[in-house]
């Protein structure tokens, strides 16, 4: 049930037939997880707040530095050296303070996520580097949690959406390791693909529209191109399929 | 069995800056191949030392992703090969 200052507050957004004062109502029960409170988990963070989800955890172990200010658009000077937890549950209640922010400041790992992310409808992966991002993909397999991936390089993006036991998963096409570097990214292109990664959120929490699941969505900015690409569910994925938990 | 493959953004320096590229083949494999022989240095941009795509290189035939096997993958007249390069970032 909604409140009379919530139907105010989500007017424009109850407006839409899709969402309806049922839809924001789903998105008030909510819980979800946003690993990673960098590029992409500002937008991610911003717009999930702002569209009324009921709860939102975030989880980074970080600390701001003068160089994330050009693309992690939830710190500002004033936090460069404060953790980024604490810095984006600052804004966030400000901007929504009915919404609960739950601020984490934890590293992901295999022996962790499972509680990091329980009691959760969503996980949104919104990391910097592949070994978390497959931790928290198995975790979402597991525990049959939705997992809404998005990446970024440069000018470029992709999203994914991936829904255990129906959908591939992130792993689904692994070949193997991937060296750790540096990254070049702008601010725009996080804030692309993280809004894109919220908007599947809002659908999914709310039961409408088409999923991004088994296509995968690339952005590329350069050209103002999304191009999508079909994929498979791996029967051999060793996290989703046949050969999981014999790695 | 012509076949267009599209160059990803970070390997057209080693195409002369085309971003599709005509070749022929049976194969994605010999596809790449005759890629590779009028722009050698796609070969680093693609393989490992033991002939094995990198593990950041992606082949997607006709849109679909080419996972598992990919260079074995038969292609016909009008195919379109993408290379994608996984991402990281966030």
């Amino acid at each position: 049930m909604l409140t009379p200052s919530e139907r105010e507050r989500y007017d424009r957004q109850i407006m839409i037939g899709e969402i309806g004062q049922e839809g924001q109502g789903k998105l008030k029960r909510s819980r979800v997880v946003i690993a990673g409170a960098g590029g992409l988990g500002s937008p991610i963070a911003i717009y999930l707040t702002a569209a009324g989800i009921g709860t939102i955890r975030i989880i980074d172990h970080d600390q701001v530095a003068l160089s994330n200010l050009n693309r992690q658009v939830l710190h500002w000077e004033e936090d460069v050296g404060r953790k980024k937890v604490d810095s984006a549950r600052t804004k966030l209640r400000n901007l929504n303070s009915t919404v609960d922010i739950q601020a984490m400041a934890e590293t992901i790992t295999e022996k962790n996520a499972s509680e990091l992310v329980d009691g959760c409808d969503a996980i949104i992966d919104a990391m910097d580097n592949l070994p978390t991002r497959y931790i928290l993909n198995r975790c979402a397999v597991e525990k049959k949690i939705p997992f809404f991936h998005g990446a970024v390089n440069g000018f470029e993006g992709r999203v994914l959406t991936v829904i255990p036991g129906e959908t591939a998963c992130l792993r689904c096409m692994y070949r193997g390791l991937v060296p750790q570097e540096k990254f070049p990214v702008i601010g725009v292109v996080p804030a692309v693909i993280g809004s894109i990664q919220a908007t599947e959120v809002i659908k999914y929490l709310a039961g409408i529209g088409k999923l991004l699941t088994n296509r995968l969505l690339i952005y590329d900015g350069l050209k103002v191109t999304f191009s999508e690409f079909r994929l498979n569910k791996n029967p051999d994925c060793d996290h989703c399929g046949s050969l999981s938990g014999k790695e | 069995m012509v076949v267009k493959v599209h160059i990803h953004t970070t390997h057209r320096q080693f195409t002369n800056g085309s971003d599709v590229v005509a070749v022929e083949g049976n194969t994605v494999g010999e596809c790449l191949n005759h890629l590779i022989k009028q722009f050698p240095g796609m070969e680093k941009a693609l393989f490992a030392k033991n002939d094995k795509l990198l593990n950041t290189v992606e082949v997607y035939l006709n849109h679909a992703s080419a996972y598992p096997n990919e260079l074995l993958k038969p292609v016909k007249d009008g195919d379109q090969i993408h290379l994608v390069v996984m991402l990281t970032g966030g």
